[in-house]
């Protein structure tokens, strides 16, 4: 059976010095293991970008305590697994769905065609967003994204994104 | 005109663009929790700067700039910023000026060296990628 390793587990709001701590949390571990730079800049760049998704956009539904913010990060041979949950308004979702399942059809030089397209013709949002995170995750860590949308109530789903970057390479 | 000097902090980079010496840097890390109020001031510095500076040059008397970036570390709201600053200073190179963008990254640091490589790609501008040893 394969081996699973739960490296760091967060449930709860996520502001912007939470972040900051998780970020400095999973970078000790990744030492501890003696991780190489390019690994751990990947994880890195997956968790800055999707961690910073929900602090910008998040959906929160007042008075509900069960759909907070949820991170997960796991090690098994192969890979670091990121898991990534937030609320989000049903509206939304057909926008994310279609640039997730842009970003998994493409390879590694259509990402970066892609990023090239959208950082030349998009405008940052007032909340910073560049419409990038997604992208950006998919070209660093160079995995397919795993998401689902589990239906909250008539306005609200939780959506969760899964995450890989392969460390072990004799594992393949 | 003067100097602009941003101190660098735990999320933002250290920035120091020297209108004397012609000489503009950015290093270190960028995930400023606000982007756009971070960045928005320094593309207001280099509109300044044409304005006051580069437009006031003779045809003869053009300068030549050095463009520093030594990033650790910038997330994609960031490289948004990064790119348009960069395209500040293109606009600077279509008025007769020349430009020599330097991008130092780390020897091991496959990541950052290969954003560079898309960045120079996206402004269509030859960079020197110049790898810093981490025991130098």
């Amino acid at each position: 059976m394969e081996k699973k390793e739960v490296l760091i587990s967060h449930y709860g709001p996520l502001s912007y010095e939470e972040i900051g701590f998780l970020l400095n949390k999973m970078t000790a571990i990744l030492d501890r293991y003696a991780f190489g730079i390019t690994v751990k800049k990947k994880v890195y760049a997956a968790m800055v970008e999707s961690l910073e998704n929900i602090y910008k956009h998040q959906d929160l539904i007042t008075g509900n305590t069960n759909y907070l913010p949820k991170f997960n990060l796991q090690l098994d041979d192969k890979y670091i697994c990121l898991s990534v949950s937030n609320s989000v308004l049903n509206g939304k979702i057909f926008a994310l769905k279609d640039r997730l399942n842009k970003v998994n059809l493409l390879d590694r030089n259509g990402l970066k065609e892609y990023y090239k397209e959208i950082i030349l013709s998009g405008n940052v949002s007032q909340k910073g967003g560049a419409g990038l995170g997604i992208v950006n995750i998919a070209k660093v860590t160079e995995n397919k994204l795993d998401y689902t949308f589990d239906e909250i109530d008539s306005n609200h789903s939780y959506f969760t994104l899964k995450i890989k970057v392969l460390h072990n390479t004799t594992q393949l | 005109m003067e100097s602009l000097y941003i101190e660098p902090s735990e999320f933002t980079p250290r920035v120091f663009f020297d209108p004397v010496n012609s000489v503009f840097e950015i290093s270190g890390f960028s995930r400023p929790e606000n982007v756009v109020g971070f960045y928005k001031p320094i593309l207001k510095w280099l509109e300044d700067y044409n304005d006051l500076v580069l437009s006031k040059n003779t045809e003869f008397n053009k300068s030549n700039l050095v463009i520093n970036l030594k990033m650790t570390y910038f997330n994609s709201a960031s490289s948004k910023f990064l790119l348009d600053i960069l395209l500040e200073f293109m606009k600077f190179h279509s008025k007769g000026n020349s430009i020599e963008i330097n991008w130092f990254y780390d020897e091991d640091d496959d990541e950052i060296l290969e954003s560079g490589e898309e960045i120079a790609d996206m402004i269509n501008y030859s960079f020197n990628f110049i790898p810093i040893s981490p025991n130098s």
